[in-house]
């Protein structure tokens, strides 16, 4: 997958709404690619230090910033913000609705850098502008699988097509668990280990069922049998039943799948006619829920077993109790 | 068992319609009749091509250009058939509105 990136025109529009912006480079294109989803205030920039400049990362001009232009020699002030818009960054931020000095804006046309106006503090332009940064520019790719919310776990089917993903998510919606995304996930990664999955714009919760066709899940089962997005936690990997297949038997052994760099869980449950996965998908999520509130049902079932197979009978025997 | 060619091929949307739900049904009932993987892809989007939904979200109108791709014994044969399958323009009209 290509590296996401995010123009500048995109934040005006998705951002631009709910945050109020006023763009005062109407005339320069937003075709710049904000590459970072970090921001930062040029202070050093602006005492005319840009050795270790931020390249792609939005600039933001706090009060600090233009008090510090303001006090400087008209002629100095000009030549910092000259080195400063000769950096390469996607677009200026001026907070707090300060007064944007005619000099600041000529030299931002000059290098075709665009300026945004905003009325927030700093401190609350960072706050807000920053979770969209992360979740525009975060890693992100899409899976062959279906994402379905079961007892609040996100499990990620997965299997050859028409090994039947989709009849199994449907028989969860049916049993009253909740659809994310059939056939098609987009990934996206939060923080260090989190996936969130959903579902392709387009898609909307429709899946293909083979013989019937496409199906709106909504429309037949209500908004209660969908979910927008879903950490995924468990991968269920259907396979078709083979005699050699080396499926768990203790579910001592956890197996792993690697999405993004991020480490799943694994299940691997093997397919023969008449096999309930409906179920044995439930009782895939309650396990991984027991798993974490600390209890491994696999271990605890084999240290009881090591306990009763100590030779206690022989403690017993004579009775030293 | 262990040589499985992967094959490429680019196309371009023929028909005037593009990808809907009737020609993606034809591309998913073609590619399943090969033992290969198919993946469809599209500007970094990337379907498995025996799936209709994927195939659908890739919402590929007249014009636009996808690559299919093939990994496995037939993967020649595969691409062969579905890529003239797509620049025949899945048998619909092709000339401009």
């Amino acid at each position: 997958m290509p590296t996401p990136t995010l123009s500048v025109d995109r934040i005006a529009r998705v951002k631009g709404r709910s945050l109020p912006m006023e763009l005062l480079t109407p005339e320069l294109s937003l075709e710049r690619e904000c590459l970072d989803p970090d921001m930062s205030s040029p202070g050093l920039a602006l005492a005319g230090f840009v050795d270790r400049f931020p390249t792609g990362r939005m600039q933001v001009l706090g009060q600090t910033e233009m008090t510090f232009l303001e006090g400087l020699d008209p002629e100095v002030a000009r030549d910092r913000l000259r080195i400063l818009f000769s950096q390469d960054f996607p677009a200026a931020f001026v907070t707090k609705g300060q007064e944007v000095p005619e000099a600041l804006l000529e030299e931002a046309r000059a290098r075709g850098i665009p300026v945004f106006v905003t009325p927030l503090s700093t401190k609350d332009f960072y706050r807000r502008m920053k979770p969209f940064l992360e979740v525009e520019l975060a890693p992100n790719t899409s899976v062959h699988g279906s994402l379905a919310d079961v007892y609040g776990v996100g499990l990620l089917f997965m299997g050859k097509s028409g090994i039947g993903k989709s009849e199994c998510v449907l028989d969860l919606v049916e049993r009253g668990h909740r659809l994310v995304a059939d056939d098609l996930v987009m990934v996206s990664q939060r923080g260090n280990d989190v996936l969130i999955g959903t579902g392709h714009r387009l898609q909307k919760h429709h899946m293909e069922i083979r013989g019937v066709g496409i199906i709106d899940v909504p429309a037949l089962f209500g908004v209660r049998a969908i979910r927008q997005q879903k950490r995924i936690e468990v991968v269920v990997q259907l396979d078709e039943w083979s005699e050699d297949g080396s499926y768990t038997r203790t579910g001592l052994d956890a197996d792993t799948m690697e999405i993004l760099g991020v480490e799943l869980p694994r299940v691997t449950i093997p397919l023969n006619p008449g096999k309930n996965i409906t179920v044995i998908s439930e009782v895939v999520a309650m396990n991984h829920l027991l798993k974490y509130s600390g209890v491994d049902s696999a271990a605890a079932f084999d240290r009881k077993l090591k306990g009763a197979m100590l030779p206690v009978g022989e403690y017993l025997e004579e009775d030293y109790e | 068992m262990n040589e499985t060619p992967v094959q490429e091929r680019r196309v371009r949307i023929a028909n005037r319609m593009g990808m809907h739900a009737r020609p993606a049904a034809a591309f998913v009932k073609l590619a399943g009749r090969f033992k290969s993987e198919i993946v469809l892809a599209r500007d970094g989007l990337e379907v498995n091509g025996k799936s209709i939904m994927g195939v659908l979200m890739l919402a590929a109108e007249q014009g636009a250009e996808l690559t299919i791709r093939g990994e496995g014994p037939d993967s020649e044969e595969a691409l062969e058939a579905l890529g003239d399958l797509v620049e025949d323009g899945f048998g619909e009209a092709g000339e401009e509105p």
